[in-house]
């Protein structure tokens, strides 16, 4: 059996400075919750939830009623033109989540043993994991303060002879500033995968985020701003690497006879169900980020007036999609992190705690100690993120603000 | 075109898809998961169920839980589909191949005992179109040697060896719910097994090996193999109707026998005294009695209306796997056995059809 990555006493007793407080437990709300608008009943208000309510269930039907379920249905095709074409790009190769969209971008890059790969410390684990996968070595870069994304001008720093690609992650919807990135890539000969998990729909110099690099991953599970349940995609404009990719995801079947398989696959496609969901979200993208960038704009004006926080930026060149509304909680705030997430979760309010750095997880230290990222950790240690999911309405943000200025004003 | 294979839904499939939709749960989290999970243990009569994105990352998590890895070696059947091999070389360990059992299809107990090495840590005997591998032999050699048996039992829900269900009769097992498969969610996986620990890690693995108190912390690297309540809905729609689907099978099966009776140079599929086979695919093989070979067959009941699929490609033969070791069993089943039309749908006039169009095409 294998055993769990256990770090010594004193490494532990260092992290614990940095790392969150186990999960407060969620209250169900009191009964002074504003009663909003669309008069829906909530117990809680939860960080993320999908809307369902245009043509999901006309199109999951159709699935169902003509005993198409699997992978090989009609609408995996619809939904990969359809969300391509809403991403600016030629191809869409659905998959099975978000992980297996980025092993699958990484393999078809040709991503293998000996490989390194340059990515942000502060992401979610699955970026590195995918990186792991295809038997590469993940290589980190700190973060900005602002935009919480990799710090571009220390990107030079982490590239080495084998170094293969640089992967970019759009944190929490604001796009990376890319022409730096895609310079310095073209100069070096590397590639450029987006990891777009968190950014659909948001831009770049009026460019959609996904169509950026030489190829992108894209997330569709439920918390995301399009959802699938569970799913994946990975664009490009390549069409040699979609056909990769594409073959890739279904075992390697060969078109010259059956059951012949030239090399390794796996199998990371999505089922048509999945896909018939993914359609009638993609129908509308453009209305599910209005309303998240309109959730935004009342965070921000609202929180802007409490002192000690820091809020989440727009470059002047960006349309961030604020897929989680996040702050960050300074010492000028008075109370810890922790400490108003308890506060916000005894009112009914779910947080969510950023991301832990690549180099702190149990697995990674090893390969990365000694290495400090201490824009990372310190946005590990004061960020939180707000309920932001498509449901949110006006009333509940005031809501939330109050609750947060009244834990505030609580005081120690 | 009569297909080799298609999914047979039940009403409470679509009501359950859209309760879905309507609670907001499609992802992984919903209800359907755990209670898909749970019937499907009670299916197989193991204590517990492990759901998964498909068959092959089911069967991935299934080596991944035992801790396998690089400097290991598993036996696996040269006579699979690709994945079973595959899902060992994701571990980075590597696959050692064994040849194929007349009386079974499945993989051979005593090739398996010929290559067993001091690396061996596991054996994945995979149920093929169904049949039940012998699996006392199997206990019993990897008893002694001290590894694990790991059931591929993509192929064969519902089969019984010696009484009992197939899936958790080893260490742990791994099921497919592919559109294809005898209990359908479109794409599917399932982990089996009697051992909580092996559970637990599986669905720890499953989900990033995200820690349950902390989120966002890993302690180890695992994978999102996740299946979604969707999926899950419709598995529990399945197993609803697993008697009446498993009871269809068999006649399927028996159709079958009592239509190709008298036919030559066609061997039927097998059928071990302690063996209760499920006919995922209703197999026959093409030998040189029959008067024409199995390509000529397949083109025969193309021609006529009939879908069917030819047996898989030995492993040794395809690139990835490449070797010039024999395995006799497995090259000769591989180059004549040929699946013949098996949805559980499939009504007495359908494999009429195709019996009559196999009598027509015979030259024996």
């Amino acid at each position: 059996m294998i055993e769990e990555t256990r770090l010594p006493d004193d490494v532990m007793a260092e992290l614990a400075r940095i790392l969150p407080d186990p999960e407060p437990p969620l209250e169900v709300r009191l009964p002074r919750i504003p009663v909003v608008e669309e008069a829906m009943e909530r117990q809680i208000i939860p960080v993320a939830d999908p809307r369902l309510d245009g043509n999901e269930l006309r199109y999951l039907t159709q699935c169902v009623q003509s005993n198409w379920i699997s992978s090989a249905g009609r609408f995996v095709r619809e939904f990969e033109a359809a969300f391509a074409e809403a991403t600016g790009c030629r191809y869409g190769v659905a998959c099975a989540n978000g992980t297996t969209a980025l092993h699958l971008a990484l393999a078809a890059l040709g991503v293998g043993p000996g490989d390194e790969v340059v990515l942000p410390t502060f992401t979610m684990i699955a970026t590195a994991n995918a990186v792991r996968y295809a038997g590469g070595t993940p290589v980190l870069v700190d973060a900005e303060r602002d935009t919480w994304n990799l710090d571009v001008a220390r990107l030079g720093d982490a590239l080495s002879p084998r170094t293969r690609g640089i992967v970019v992650v759009h944190t929490y919807g604001h796009p990376v500033d890319m022409d730096p990135v895609l310079e310095l890539a073209a100069r070096r000969g590397l590639w450029v995968l987006e990891d777009a998990a968190e950014a659909h729909g948001a831009r770049y110099r009026g460019r959609p985020a996904g169509s950026l690099g030489r190829a992108a991953a894209f997330s569709f599970y439920a918390n995301k701003i399009i959802t699938t349940g569970e799913g994946g995609m990975v664009t490009t404009s390549d069409a040699a690497l979609a056909a990769l990719g594409r073959r890739l995801r279904d075992h390697a079947f060969s078109d010259e006879r059956h059951f012949w398989h030239k090399y390794l696959g796996f199998n990371y496609r999505m089922t048509n169900l999945q896909a018939a969901v993914g359609l009638a979200q993609t129908e509308r993208l453009e209305e599910f980020v209005a309303a998240r960038r309109r959730n935004a704009a009342r965070y921000t004006e609202r929180l802007g007036r409490v002192p000690g926080l820091t809020l989440p930026v727009e470059r002047p060149w960006a349309r961030n999609v604020y897929w989680m509304y996040g702050v960050l909680v300074e010492d000028a705030f008075g109370i810890s992190r922790d400490e108003l997430r308890r506060r916000l979760a005894r009112r009914g309010i779910e947080t969510r705690t950023f991301f832990i750095p690549i180099h702190l997880q149990p697995i990674y230290y090893e390969l990365f100690r000694g290495q400090r990222f201490p824009v990372a950790e310190e946005l590990c240690r004061r960020g939180l993120y707000l309920p932001s999911g498509a449901t949110l309405t006006e009333a509940e943000v005031a809501y939330v603000c109050d609750v947060v200025a009244e834990a505030r004003e609580e005081g120690r | 075109m009569i297909p080799v294979f298609a999914p047979w839904l039940s009403d409470n499939v679509r009501r359950y898809v859209l309760d879905c939709v309507d609670s907001g749960w499609i992802s992984s989290l919903g209800q359907y998961v755990g209670r898909f999970e749970r019937d499907f243990a009670a299916f197989c009569e193991a204590g517990h169920a492990v759901a998964t994105s498909n068959g092959t990352t089911a069967l991935h998590l299934c080596l991944a839980s035992l801790g396998i890895g690089p400097g290991d070696e598993v036996l696996v059947p040269d006579l699979t589909f690709v994945s079973t091999a595959n899902v060992v070389r994701y571990t980075g360990a590597t696959p050692v191949l064994v040849d194929a059992d007349r009386r079974t299809w499945g993989l051979d107990p005593e090739d398996a005992r010929r290559k067993v090495t001091p690396r061996t840590r596991a054996v994945v005997p995979v149920h093929l179109y169904g049949h039940p591998v012998d699996l006392d032999p199997l206990l019993a050699l990897a008893a002694e040697h001290g590894f694990d048996v790991v059931e591929d039992a993509a192929e064969a829900h519902g089969a019984r060896y010696k009484g009992r269900r197939v899936g958790a009769l080893g260490r742990v097992g791994a099921f497919s719910f592919y559109g294809n498969k005898i209990i359908t969610t479109g794409e599917g996986g399932m982990v089996v097994t009697n051992d909580p620990a092996l559970a637990e890690r599986a669905a720890f693995l499953r989900d990033h090996a995200m820690d349950p108190r902390r989120r966002y912390y890993h302690p180890e690297i695992g994978f999102n193999y996740r299946m979604t309540n969707i999926q899950a809905a419709i598995g529990c729609a399945q197993l609803e109707q697993a008697d009446a689907i498993l009871a269809r099978r068999k006649a399927i099966a028996t159709a079958y026998e009592v239509g190709l009776a008298g036919v030559p140079g066609l061997t039927r599929p097998p059928a071990e005294p302690w063996a209760e086979s499920v006919h995922w695919m209703y197999s026959v093989l093409v030998e040189p009695a029959f008067g024409r070979d199995r390509e000529a067959v397949r083109e025969g009941l193309r021609a006529r209306g009939i879908d069917s699929r030819p047996f898989f490609v030995p492993l040794h033969q395809l690139p990835p796997y490449r070797t010039d070791a024999p395995f006799p069993v497995a090259t000769a089943l591989g180059a004549t056995g040929i699946n013949l039309p098996s949805g559980t749908g499939l009504g007495p006039d359908e494999i009429g059809q195709v019996c009559d169009a196999l009598r027509a095409l015979t030259r024996g």
